[in-house]
C-alpha cells in the first residue's frame, strides 16, 4: 500500500510561480500608525513623523498594486514527499447490541426498600444476641453496646457493667435500631433501580461489607470507646444478615414499570391525550388491558 | 525558521559576506507578505511575551510567597499584575493563535498564500509594534512613583480608576493606546482570516470538508470582529474622556462608570472564546490523529462551534453580578451563562468518542491535549458554579476567580498550544522536538499547573481576594500561597525546558521528513519547511482527509461521508 509520490518533480522543469512580491510599506504604515499613537504619550514630534510615516506607507503601498500588482517568480524546486502509511489494516468499529446502554423496564418500589429494612431489622436481632450470649455471656451486652453509645454517661465501662440489663439503655437501643433500620432499609430502596438484576446478591451482600468497612475505618474517630468494645467479625455477620433477609423480602415484593416503559413522548413530559391515562377526575379511565 | 545558506566562517572575506548575508536575510522578513513567515514572526514574539508575561507572574508569586513581604514595591506590583494580564491576553493570546492560524489555515485549504498578503504583513507589524509600545511604557516615562508609567490599573481597567484625577500620569494612555493600535491588527489578522477560508479553498474543499482548525480559526476571527470594536470604542471613549475633558465615564459630570464595564465585557467574555476555538481546533486536529480515527461527528462540532461563539455574545454580564443588576437581568445572564455547556459538552464528548475505541499513541501533543479536557471540564464546572449569581456574590474578586479562569487560559488554552507546537514543529522546521524533554515539560508543567491552580481555589474559598499587594500571616493564606508559588516555579522550570526545547531541536533535532505523524490533513502533503509557494500544485480532494484517501485506496473517506 505504500507509495511514493513525487508529484514535483514531474513538473520542475524550470517551473515558476507567481508570488505576491516582498514589500517594506505594511511595516512602514504600521509603524507610522503605532509612532502617531505614541506621540500622545510622549510629544506631538512623533505623532508628526508617524504621520510623515503614513503618508508614505499609503502611497508606497497604493503603488506596489497599482495599476498592476507587483509579482515574484518563484522557481519550483524539486523535493521528493511521501505519502504512505506504514499502518495498512483498516479497522472498523462494528456496533453492536452491547454498545447500547441498559435501562431497566421494571423495578422494585422504594417502598419495599422499607419493608425489607424492617424485615432485616428484626432478623439482625439473631446474630447479635447469639453473638452476646456466645462470647460474654449475656443477651444485653450487644444492646447496651448500641443504647450506650448514644448516651454520653458511658465512659470507661467495664465489660460487666455492659454485660447488666439497663431499661433506660435498652429504650436508646430499640430506638436507634429501628431508625437506623428504616433508613437504611430507605437508602437500599432508593438504591434499588441501580442493581435491577441481583437485588440480593448487590444490596444484600455488598451493601453490607462496604458498610461495615466504612464504619470500620471511620468509628475510631466517632466514638472510640464504641470502638474498642465492637467484635468486628459479629459485626459483620449482623449486617450480612440484615441485608440478605432485605434482599429476600424485596425480591418477593412486585415490580413496578420504570419510565423507560413509556412511550418517548410521555417522558418527555407532553400531554398526549389519547396515549397516556386521563387524571380520575377528568373523565372516565380508559381500560388498563387495552395499554 | 532561517534559511541556512549562511557562508561558512573563516573563508576568504568571510567577515563581509556574513554581514551582507545576515542584512539581507534580516531584511527578507522584515518586507515579507509570505504568510509562513508572517506565522512565525506572530509566534516567536507571542513566545518572546510569553517569557516577559511568565517572568512578570514568577515576581507576583515571589511577592505573595510569604506574608508581609516586600520583594516587589506596591507601585510595581500593580504595574506587574496589570502587564501580565494585558500582555498574556493581548500579546501572547491574541497573536499566537492569529500566528498558528496564518501559518496553517493556507496550508491546509490548499491555498498558497493568505487572501490579503500585504494586509497581512500589516496587520502583524501593527500588533508587534503595539506590543512594543506598550512595554516602551516601563521606560518611556519617569511616571507617578518614579517606576516608569506601565499600566496599573488592571487589565480589566474599570473606571472611574482610569479617569484623570484617579490616574493623573500616562499609564492610563499607554494602556489604552497600544491596545487600539494592537486592536486594530487584530481585526485585519480576522478580516483576512475569514476572507481565506471563504474565498481561497482548493478544488474540491467544500465548508463541510475543511479540517475543523480551519472553521475554528473562522468563528475566532467573525467573534473577533465581533468583540474588539467595542473594546476600540470604548478605549477611544477613555482617550477621548482623559485628552479632551468628555465625561463618558465620569459619574460626577453625568457619565456612567458602568458603561464602561458593559463595553469591556461584552469584549472581556468573548475574548476567552476568541482564545479557546482556536485550541479547540488544535485538539480537533490532534486528538484523531493520535487516536487513528476520523474526528467523531463532524458537522456537530463545526455546529457546536458557531453555537459557542452565538452563545457566548449574549453572557458578558455574569462579570457584573455585585455591580447591582436587576433580577431580571441576574436571571437572564445566570441562565445564557448555563447555555454555554450545551455545545461546550457536546464538544467534550465528541473528543472523547473520538478517542475511544482508537488505537491512542500518548506521544506529547496528545499527552497535552488529553490533559486539556480533563482541565477544560474542570474550568467549565467552576465557570457554571461562578455563573450562578448567588456564589459569585460570595466569591467575586476572590482568588476562586483567577483559580477558575486560569483553568482556562492555562490548562485548557496553552495546555492545547504547547501540543500545537510539539505537533507542527515539525512541519515548520524540519526537524522534531525533542520527545525526551517534551514529557520532561509536559510532567512539570502539569504538576506545576496543578500544584499552583488547584491550590488557588482553596485560597480563594477561604476569602483572599486577588489583586492584593500582600496579606497578613493570621489570616491562614499563608502554607497555601507557598505551595501556589511552588507550582508557578514548577512550571518556570517546565516553560524554560520547552524554550531550550525549541532551540536545540531546531539546531539538531530528528529530520522530520513531510509527514512524521502519519496524519490526514493536506499541510503535511508538502516538504518540511513548506516551499514558499506551498503547493507545486493546485491539490484536489475529495474527503475531509485527503491524505488519508492517498495512503488507503482501497478505503477512502469519500465513500463513506455524506
Ligand atoms: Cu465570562
Amino acid at each position: 500500500m505504500a507509495e511514493t509520490i513525487d508529484r514535483e518533480t514531474e513538473h520542475a522543469q524550470d517551473r515558476r510561480i507567481q508570488l505576491p512580491a516582498p514589500t517594506a510599506w505594511p511595516i512602514v504604515l504600521a509603524f507610522g500608525c503605532t509612532l502617531a499613537a505614541a506621540g500622545l504619550v510622549t510629544s506631538a514630534g512623533f505623532s508628526i513623523l508617524g504621520g510623515v510615516l503614513m503618508f508614505a506607507g499609503c502611497v508606497g503601498w497604493i503603488r506596489q498594486v497599482l495599476p498592476h500588482e507587483q509579482h515574484e517568480a518563484v522557481p519550483v524546486t524539486a523535493r521528493a514527499v511521501t505519502i504512505a502509511s506504514r499502518r495498512a489494516l483498516v479497522e472498523r468499529i462494528r456496533l453492536g447490541p452491547e454498545h447500547r446502554a441498559h435501562f431497566p423496564v421494571e423495578t422494585y418500589p422504594v417502598t419495599s426498600g422499607i419493608k425489607g429494612g424492617i424485615a432485616g431489622g428484626f432478623a439482625m436481632i439473631v446474630p447479635a444476641l447469639t453473638y452476646g450470649l456466645i462470647k460474654q455471656h449475656s443477651i444485653w451486652y450487644p444492646v447496651n453496646l448500641l443504647g450506650g453509645a448514644g448516651v454520653a454517661v458511658w465512659t470507661n465501662s467495664t465489660p460487666a457493667q455492659i454485660a447488666t440489663f439497663h431499661w433506660t439503655w435498652l429504650l436508646i437501643a430499640i430506638l436507634i435500631h429501628s431508625v437506623t433500620c428504616v433508613l437504611i432499609g430507605l437508602l437500599y430502596g432508593a438504591m434499588l433501580p441501580m442493581l435491577p438484576r441481583h437485588p440480593v446478591v448487590l444490596g444484600g451482600i455488598l451493601a453490607p461489607v462496604l458498610w461495615t468497612g466504612i464504619l470500620h475505618s471511620f468509628m475510631g474517630v466517632i466514638n472510640p470507646i464504641l470502638a474498642d468494645h465492637i467484635d468486628w467479625g459479629w459485626f459483620l455477620v449482623s449486617q450480612v444478615v440484615y441485608g440478605v433477609t432485605a434482599g429476600i423480602v424485596v425480591s418477593r415484593q412486585e415490580r413496578i414499570p420504570t419510565s423507560q416503559s413509556l412511550p418517548f413522548i410521555e417522558r418527555l413530559g407532553i400531554e398526549a391525550p389519547g396515549l397516556m391515562d386521563s387524571r380520575p377526575d377528568a373523565g372516565p379511565p380508559r381500560n388498563k388491558e387495552e395499554r | 525558521m532561517a534559511d541556512r545558506t549562511l557562508p561558512i566562517p573563516g573563508s576568504l572575506d568571510a567577515t563581509r559576506l556574513r554581514d551582507a548575508a545576515l542584512l539581507e536575510w534580516l531584511h527578507s522578513w522584515v518586507v515579507t507578505v509570505d504568510h509562513k513567515k508572517l506565522g512565525i514572526l506572530y509566534v516567536l514574539y507571542a513566545v518572546f511575551f510569553l517569557l516577559v508575561a511568565g517572568t512578570e507572574a514568577m515576581c507576583i508569586r515571589i511577592q505573595l510567597v510569604v506574608p508581609n513581604n516586600h520583594f516587589l514595591s506596591p507601585e510595581l506590583f500593580n504595574e506587574f499584575f496589570t502587564m501580565h494580564g494585558t500582555t498574556m491576553v493581548f500579546l501572547v493570546g491574541m497573536t499566537i493563535i492569529f500566528g498558528i492560524g496564518n501559518y496553517l489555515v493556507p496550508l491546509m485549504i490548499g491555498a498558497r498564500d493568505m487572501a490579503f498578503p500585504r494586509l497581512n504583513a500589516f496587520s502583524f507589524w501593527l500588533s508587534a509594534s503595539g506590543g512594543l509600545f506598550l512595554y516602551f511604557s516601563f521606560i518611556g516615562g519617569f511616571g507617578l512613583y518614579g517606576m516608569g508609567s506601565a499600566p496599573d490599573i488592571t487589565w480589566w481597567a474599570y473606571a472611574p480608576l482610569t479617569e484623570k484625577p484617579f490616574t493623573p500620569g500616562h499609564n492610563t494612555d499607554y494602556w489604552a493606546l497600544s491596545l487600539i493600535v494592537m486592536g486594530f491588527g487584530t481585526l485585519g489578522a480576522a478580516i483576512n482570516t475569514i476572507a481565506t477560508a471563504f474565498s481561497m479553498r482548493c478544488k474540491g474543499m467544500t465548508l463541510m470538508r475543511m479540517p475543523l482548525f480551519v472553521w475554528l480559526m473562522v468563528v475566532t476571527s467573525g467573534l473577533t470582529l465581533i468583540t474588539i470594536t467595542p473594546l476600540t470604542a470604548a478605549q477611544i471613549m477613555l482617550v477621548i474622556d482623559r485628552y479632551l475633558g468628555a465625561h463618558f465615564f465620569d459619574a460626577q459630570a453625568g457619565g456612567a462608570p458602568i458603561v464602561w464595564m458593559h463595553f469591556f465585557w461584552i469584549f472581556g467574555h468573548p475574548e476567552v472564546y476568541v482564545l479557546i476555538l482556536p485550541a479547540f481546533g488544535i485538539a480537533s486536529e490532534v486528538i484523531p490523529v493520535f487516536s487513528r480515527k476520523a474526528i467523531f461527528g463532524y458537522p456537530a462540532m463545526v455546529a457546536a462551534s458557531v453555537g459557542i461563539a452565538f452563545v457566548s455574545t449574549t453572557v458578558w454580564a455574569h462579570h457584573m453580578f455585585t455591580v447591582g443588576m436587576t433580577s431580571v437581568g441576574n436571571t437572564f445572564f445566570v441562565l445564557s451563562t448555563m447555555m454555554v455547556g450545551i455545545p461546550t459538552g457536546i464538544k467534550i464528548f465528541n473528543w472523547i468518542a473520538t478517542m475511544w475505541g482508537g488505537k491512542i499513541r500518548f506521544a506529547t501533543p496528545m499527552l497535552f491535549c488529553t490533559a486539556f479536557l480533563f482541565q477544560f471540564l474542570c474550568a467549565g464546572l467552576t465557570g457554571i458554579m461562578l455563573g450562578v449569581a448567588p456564589w459569585n456574590w460570595q466569591l467575586h474578586n476572590s482568588y476562586f476567580v483567577i483559580a477558575h479562569f486560569h483553568y482556562t487560559l492555562t490548562g485548557s488554552f496553552l495546555f492545547c498550544i504547547f501540543a500545537a507546537f510539539y505537533y507542527w514543529y515539525p512541519k515548520v522546521t524540519g526537524r522534531m522536538l525533542s520527545e525526551k524533554l517534551g514529557k520532561w515539560h509536559f510532567w512539570l508543567f502539569f504538576i506545576g499547573f496543578h500544584l499552583t491552580f488547584d491550590t488557588m481555589h482553596f485560597v480563594g474559598m477561604l476569602g483572599m481576594p486577588r489583586s492584593i499587594y500582600t496579606y497578613e500571616a493570621d489570616r491562614g493564606w499563608s502554607t497555601l500561597n507557598f505551595w501556589i508559588s511552588m507550582g508557578g516555579l514548577i512550571q518556570a522550570i517546565a516553560v524554560l525546558i520547552f524554550a531550550w526545547n525549541l532551540i536545540r531541536s531546531y539546531l539538531d533535532g530528528k529530520e522530520a521528513g513531510n509527514d512524521p505523524w502519519d496524519a490526514w490533513t493536506l499541510e503535511w502533503s508538502v516538504p518540511s519547511p513548506p516551499p514558499a509557494y506551498n503547493f507545486a500544485d493546485d491539490p484536489v480532494v475529495r474527503s475531509r482527509r485527503p491524505l488519508w484517501d492517498l495512503k488507503h485506496p482501497d478505503d477512502p473517506d469519500w465513500k463513506y461521508e455524506q
